[in-house]
């Protein structure tokens, strides 16, 4: 178990630049902080051994530990202004619901504090109102998943609760006795009874109050008209969920503009209750997006105080860097804060290569649990599930928040992600879950066999975030002759996508050194600094799917989904696509007749490229260079005519499966033995200009490149593409 | 959602497991594994990582998210094909497999 976990304010700083820390106990009772540059993280007795650096800062000594709580859950909040909510003396709320989940404790859909008026669902499933003493409780329990629309009216110390089907048939109505009375600043909460506090699963639409008690089915043929309410004399307020969808603001469309905000990132662009088929964009038809999908669960800002702050040194060198923080004296425990330092903002580092650190597909995966949540991942490894400190902790805190692999509490997706809170798998040297047979290491601490790497041969190289790449574009990769991706760049928007484009389309050389890569569209939001949005349309190897009607992001109403699907397919960047995972064994490649092309001479320095050969049958990941997520060369979906392909992986094991995308109608002989489709192709290709790209589409061949301390023909072949590549012609 | 139901026709299989948990599988072996590893998640065998690549202990997942996984006390593993091969031997009992004959059983470790 960890003792200790934190975060930073970024993932990326410049030296000079200061990082902001944010610690929270959870049994430590002390710790000391330092800075280090990490190099290598992988544990495995046969890894290189374990490699990070101190850098001499001062971070002060040691410091008391303090325990910071993460309240989950999605809520909005409203503040009432000019007495217009305080002043109310009869009144009519009328909202649409569509619990997700029911049961266990009461759920908020409406507080009024202030005036002590909530509208919940209680524990047994039933719509109820309370106003101050009095408790209102509907016979019949809700079902899930349905519109239902309740309508709540005071008036003359009289409480009445309706519950009506979309049809306008009453399910259940009750009245009782009730006084109104204020004792407080009033202010409105919107599902949940406060932040952290019996929060509401499922969807609400754009909620509306007016000042006098309507009958039922008159607020019901109000709610049906949206377009009419604004002018009513009787509205108080009208907060519409379909206006400023992509951003936080909740836009009260009454003449009083009590305006609210969403926090922790409910699901926004979500269908409301009188959607049935009419578009499949939010921006066509605005309006039939008028509700919003809270989660007890969503976790998008812990909100934590900062502990301290470091200012990096004006003359650190570019890097993978962290900030450890040993708890109670114990380094075995360290927590470590993973970020990169990137090179100076106004000046050239004059570093010719850059690794780009994957900092949207660490995020995509942050805090995942699917050796936890899913039980076929075990199926999926071929082998027992592992479970590391951090594995334990994540299975007992899940207000942590979670990946783009999980579902919510009620089985909805996940569709954010956030570095604002502790992501306890973004850490050297823990355990993954799909590793393969060996390491069994994932994403950052697989990276390090790169990093690693590179330290081993002496490179001067430059650290970059996705988020960088984002922010800045092209004009970052300006001053690089070579861009080195990680080993398994899953997850990208469409700016990092152009500028990665840009750049081997000007004379830069890529050498893509992962599987299953550029596969899924997600979304930057300046409205939501940090958080990234993903929405898993159609196809691709996905754990959940949007709902219908809701495959376009909130952040910028793009078509979610797979590069494939959207006009992008990874094939004119890599010259690859995805073809297959499985996360058990990995297997060589066997070299091709292109081997011996002559305009692979370069790649094959001091290598063997007899025709037919095995090549890469070793690694720490799975045991060869092509393994886990592996990705093949078609012609047909849009791998360049001049790309050669040195090699090809030539089976793998039935775990091994063909994609949905590629699977239209499926038949018994579609994996890893049987298949043709099922392999890793090892592909080189020159672009006019001078821009070349190097692709070897598996996840386990950095696990190749660092076995046997670095010293094997697949990090021979990766150097000889690097020091060729580094040159300009 | 597994419908295969192990039975006599495969000991075999059983066979094959002991041999090399670890590898290439013939479709009988890996519709057997199939079952067993989809099991879940409510008790589900997991290994706790006691010391970094050198020992295991058996445990089980709880239900819900927010539990605490339960460690079986006393059964720890020294290598991860001894762990494969054990859980193997549990998940046939538990599954009602037949009787396997002595040799496998030793097999064990
Ligand atoms: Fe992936």
């Amino acid at each position: 178990m960890l003792s200790l976990i934190a975060y930073t304010n970024t993932l990326s700083a410049a030296p000079g630049e200061t990082i902001a820390v944010k610690v929270g106990s959870y049994g430590a009772r002390t710790y000391r902080a330092d800075l280090r540059r990490i190099i290598q993280g992988d544990r495995h007795p046969d890894a290189p051994g374990y490699k990070d650096e101190a850098i001499a800062l001062d971070l002060g000594g040691e410091r008391v530990a303090r325990h910071q709580a993460i309240r989950a859950g999605s809520y909005v909040q409203i503040a009432d202004r000019g007495n217009v909510l305080a002043e109310l003396s009869s009144f009519t709320l009328a909202v649409p619901v569509l619990p997700t989940l029911i049961g266990d404790t009461e759920r908020t859909i409406f507080h009024l504090t202030g005036i002590g008026l909530e509208l919940l669902i209680d524990a047994e499933g039933r719509a109820c109102a309370k106003l101050g003493d009095a408790r209102l409780t509907l016979a019949a329990p809700l079902a899930v998943k349905q519109w239902i629309l309740l309508i709540l009216s005071f008036d003359k110390g009289e409480l009445c609760l309706s519950a009506l089907t979309r049809e306008s048939e009453v399910i259940a109505a009750g009245k009782t006795s009730a006084a109104l009375s204020r004792n407080a600043p009033v202010a409105v909460m919107i599902a949940a009874r406060a932040p952290g506090e019996n929060h509401f699963d499922g969807k609400i639409d754009s909620p509306v109050l007016f000042s006098r008690a309507l009958e039922p089915l008159e607020a019901v043929a109000r709610l049906a008209l949206p377009q009419n309410l604004s002018r009513l004399p009787d509205l108080v307020v009208f907060w519409d969920f379909s206006r400023s969808i992509d951003g936080t603001e909740v836009i009260d469309a009454s003449p009083h503009q009590l305006h609210g905000r969403t926090a922790q990132c409910p699901a926004r662009a979500m269908t409301g209750w009188r959607w049935a088929g009419q578009c499949q964009d939010w921006r066509q038809i605005p309006e039939l997006y008028s509700a919003i999908h809270f989660h007890a669960d969503d976790m998008t800002d812990a909100e934590w105080q900062t502990d301290f702050e470091v200012t990096l040194p004006k003359s650190l060198k570019s890097g993978l860097y962290a900030i450890r923080l040993v708890p109670d004296g114990d380094e075995a425990q360290a927590y470590h804060c993973v970020f990169a330092v990137r090179p100076p903002r106004a000046t050239a580092s004059g570093n010719t290569v850059c690794f780009l650190l994957p900092t949207v597909s660490y995020l995509a995966y942050a805090n995942h649990r699917l050796g936890l949540d899913v039980p076929g991942t075990e199926v999926g490894m071929g082998r027992l599930v592992e479970i590391d400190r951090h594995h334990a902790f994540l299975q007992e805190h899940p207000e942590l928040g979670f990946s783009f692999y999980e579902v919510h509490g009620d089985g909805s997706g996940v569709f954010h992600s956030s570095r604002n809170r502790p992501v306890v798998d973004l850490q050297p040297g823990i355990k993954g879950f799909l590793g393969g047979l060996g390491s069994n290491v994932w994403q950052l601490t697989a990276d390090t066999h790169i990093t690693g790497w590179l330290e081993h041969q002496g490179v001067a190289y430059d650290v970059i975030t996705d988020e960088d790449l984002h922010r800045d574009g092209l004009a970052l990769l300006r001053q690089y002759n070579v861009v080195l991706t990680g080993t398994h760049p899953e997850y990208h928007s469409l700016q990092m996508l152009d500028a990665l484009q840009g750049f081997v389309d000007r004379g830069g050389r890529l050498m893509y050194l992962g599987g299953n890569g550029f596969y899924w569209r997600i979304s930057f939001s300046d409205a939501h600094p940090g958080v990234i949005e993903c929405r898993r349309s159609e196809a691709g190897i996905r754990p959940w799917e949007p709902g219908q009607g809701q495959f376009h992001h909130a952040f910028t109403g793009e078509y979610g989904g797979l590069w494939r699907r959207n006009g992008r397919p990874s094939t004119e960047l890599a010259g690859l696509i995805m073809s297959s995972q499985g996360f058990d064994l990995s297997e060589p490649y066997e070299l091709g007749e292109a081997a011996s092309d002559s305009r692979a001479d370069f790649i094959f320095d001091g290598i063997d490229r007899t025709l037919g050969r095995k090549f890469g049958a070793f690694g720490l990941s799975g045991g060869g260079a092509a393994g886990m997520e592996i990705d093949r060369a078609d012609f047909a979906l849009g791998t360049p005519r001049n790309a050669l392909i040195l090699g090809s992986s030539k089976k793998h094991t039935d775990i091994y499966l063909m994609t949905p995308e590629d699977m239209l109608d499926p038949t018994p002989d579609m994996s890893g033995t049987q298949n043709d489709t099922i392999r890793a192709d090892l592909v080189y290709f020159e672009k006019e200009g001078g821009g070349a790209v190097f692709s070897v589409g598996s996840i386990a061949w950095a696990g190749a490149m660092a076995w046997n301390k670095y010293e094997n023909e697949v990090a021979r072949m990766t150097w000889n593409v690097l020091r060729r590549f580094d040159k300009r012609n | 959602m597994a419908r295969y139901q192990i039975t006599a026709d495969d000991v075999p299989f059983a066979r094959e497991f002991m041999a090399d948990p670890f590898g290439y599988r013939s479709p009988g072996l890996q519709r057997v594994l199939n079952v067993m590893r989809g099991l879940g998640p409510q008790g589900k065998y997991v290994i706790l990582c006691t010391e970094p690549y050198r020992r295991w202990q058996l445990a089980r997942l709880p239900a819900r998210r927010g539990e605490a996984i339960e460690a079986v006390e006393g059964v720890n593993y020294d290598d991860l094909g001894t762990a494969e091969r054990d859980v193997f031997l549990r998940r046939w009992r538990d599954l009602g497999g037949p009787e396997l004959p002595l040799e496998l059983l030793t097999m064990r470790r």
